[in-house]
């Protein structure tokens, strides 16, 4: 490599290679068809696995923690203490940012209801969603017009609705809502804000998953508590925890777990839920899929490494003469193995190359028929460019073995 | 010691070799027994005709093969022992080979194939370059340094090979009918160019079955059955 026998080597090899293009093609026809099957099926589940990462993006991201009520009685008739059982309240979640207030970067509040909701073009039952602190970037959504509610609608229960874009058409079919009364129950509220419509399709074509988020009508917890189905001791429904780092995540909700099982008067009326472990532990089991593509490249690769040994064999019988000059003038066994593996290498490096943008192609085109945006992780090329090289290697070592051992003598006379 | 003492003012010292092809039935024996000393500088013709065993003496001279029996000591140095990878050192260092088909690497630019023996022996590039050209020189080619050697005639095709061997001074240039395959003309040139090398000090061993070629030289050998017959001087 010093004094340039390296760069030599990797020179004679590309002559050698480009002298026998037609030989060198077929040798590394394995290694160009095992690369772009494992690209291929590693880039349908990168791109798979990337439009899950948007779609929870969209979500409100996968830093949650979402803790909600839970039934403590499991069978029989509940004991006193568990009627006495107050359950999830706004001091909960009060409480639990001051455990560690520094990675709660939000908090949102939920309690829901449901109302008869009248405009004067509608008039329908529907859900009503009581939302506190910061529901609406938590979970996702963004204001279209106006506003979000203020510290001020939420502290004195202002009657305000924000409506989601289906909830706009049904009770507004005319579009202009904003500023317009609405009666959830026998209360009328004002429209102060309407969200952006939300839609995800997972593929091209398919409905828009997010449909249903599209019909939130939303006020104030408080306004529930006090209108709806409310008490004096601020129960609500959901209380949802934004925690950015991931390592601080295990243990604020060892935490909390503790804070609220102490408020609870030692149950365990509460549930506590990490969207991004729950989602992680989705995601694995889509990695049988990656075993099979790399199972099925690891198949080609070796179908191609063994044709790949026969071409090598029988092209080193055209070779011993030459192995045997080199030999006679001092190259070592060595030095004919490096060269030997030196050509292997390099029509696998070539091979793979042309088999990266084959598997490129190949994802592009499956990719397309099923509707998803190509995405290919940077780990799956290296993946796939390894697991090449470290099967030409391989298969490139019997016949540099055997090519080193020729004795110089029968080299040279071999006719 | 005694072994540096045999050697002294002989460039290489066959003693009693035997060479043995095979086992059983199939059993060749090319050498019986062969001993002969080589002196520094010296212009040694091995004659013989084919099936003598005059090619095994020029392998085992050439370090190509190690002998079954005896022992050979090159430029002071035994060699029975030595693996081969310490062999191939020794050829590249003190062996020079010019072959009856030249046995240039075909794919090969010219001072690419007289490059060759420097790159194992680790030169430099620069200086590789620079002594290839120079021995191209010597042997009277310097202009097609950058051609293949398919581009060459026959005997512009040995000059390369004579360049080749030349590149690591080494002891003992070892020519296995270098004359075989050209016509009289250019064979001509080529023994002339080996006499030159002679004049300037080389130890040169010529292998040929032609007696005028062997009367070129300072020394006949000759070898019959795997024995020397006749060993005498000019």
């Amino acid at each position: 490599m010093f004094n340039g026998a390296f760069r030599e080597r990797v020179r004679n090899s590309w002559v050698e290679m480009r002298e026998n293009l037609t030989r060198s093609t077929l040798q590394s026809l394995g290694v160009i068809l095992g690369v772009a099957s494992v690209l291929g099926g590693f880039s349908i589940s990168d791109s798979m696995r990337q439009r899950s990462m948007e779609l929870y993006v969209k979500m409100g991201g996968l830093d949650k923690l979402n803790v909600r009520q839970s039934a403590v009685v499991k069978e029989g008739a509940p004991s006193a203490l568990q009627m006495a059982n107050l359950g999830l309240r706004t001091l909960d979640a009060q409480e639990g940012e001051d455990i560690d207030s520094s990675s709660v970067d939000g908090i949102s509040l939920r309690k829901d209801a449901q109302a008869r909701v009248r405009s004067p073009y509608a008039d329908q039952e529907r859900d009503i969603r009581g939302i506190g602190g910061n529901f609406l970037a938590l979970d996702g959504y963004e204001i279209d017009q106006g506003r979000d509610f203020t510290m001020h609608d939420i502290d004195t229960a202002a009657p305000v609705v924000i409506l989601g874009t289906e909830a706009v058409a049904a009770f507004f079919p005319s579009g202009d809502a904003l500023g317009r009364t609405l009666r959830i129950g026998d209360t009328p509220v004002q429209v102060v804000g309407i969200l952006k419509e939300r839609v995800f399709r997972f593929r091209d074509g398919q409905h828009n998953i997010f449909r249903w988020r599209n019909r939130i009508i939303a006020i104030p917890t408080t306004l529930v508590a006090r209108r709806f189905e409310g008490d004096q001791y601020h129960r609500v429904d959901r209380v949802t925890f934004r925690i950015r780092k991931l390592d601080a995540m295990a243990k604020f909700s060892k935490a909390l777990s503790g804070m609220l099982k102490a408020n609870h008067r030692q149950q365990e009326d509460f549930r506590l839920d990490d969207v991004g472990a729950r989602v992680r532990k989705q995601q694995s089991q889509g990695d049988v899929y990656d075993i099979i593509f790399l199972l099925s490249g690891f198949l080609s690769l070796i179908g191609g490494g063994i044709v790949n040994v026969n071409i090598q064999m029988a092209t080193l019988k055209e070779r011993i003469r030459e192995v045997g000059v080199k030999m006679a003038i001092g190259a070592p066994g060595t030095e004919v193995f490096k060269e030997f593996m030196t050509e292997a290498l390099l029509l696998t490096g070539v091979g793979s190359i042309v088999g990266l943008i084959i598997g490129i192609g190949f994802s592009k085109i499956i990719t397309a028929s099923i509707g998803v945006p190509l995405h290919i992780d940077a780990k799956s090329f290296v993946s796939a460019y390894g697991l090449a090289v470290v099967f030409g290697f391989v298969f490139a070592l019997f016949p540099a073995w055997k090519a080193s051992r020729l004795s110089p003598m029968e080299a040279l006379r071999y006719e | 010691m005694s072994t540096t003492q045999q050697t002294v003012g002989a460039a290489a010292r066959a003693a009693d070799v035997w060479k043995v092809y095979g086992a059983g039935e199939a059993q060749v024996i090319a050498l019986r027994g062969v001993s002969v000393s080589l002196e520094q500088g010296k212009y040694t013709a091995i004659m013989g005709p084919s099936g003598s065993g005059k090619s095994t003496l020029m392998a085992i001279l050439g370090c190509l093969d190690k002998p079954t029996n005896g022992t050979y000591a090159l430029d002071g140095e035994r060699v029975e022992g030595l693996s081969g990878r310490e062999l191939a050192a020794i050829r590249n260092d003190k062996i020079g080979f010019v072959f009856q088909q030249y046995n240039l690497l075909p794919k090969a630019s010219v001072v690419r194939n007289v490059e060759l023996p420097m790159l194992y022996a680790g030169v430099s590039r620069k200086e590789r370059r620079q002594r290839a050209q120079e021995l191209l020189e010597r042997v009277g080619i310097p202009e097609k340094a950058k051609v293949l050697p398919a581009a060459l005639s026959g005997g512009q095709r040995q000059r390369v090979a004579i360049a080749r061997a030349l590149t690591n001074r080494p002891a003992l240039l070892l020519a296995d009918e270098p004359t075989g395959a050209l016509d009289q003309k250019t064979g001509h040139e080529v023994l002339e160019l080996f006499v030159d090398l002679h004049r300037q000090g080389n130890t040169i061993i010529i292998v040929t079955h032609d007696l005028s070629i062997a009367a070129m030289a300072q020394r006949q050998v000759e070898i019959m059955d795997g024995l020397i017959k006749l060993s005498e001087a000019a």
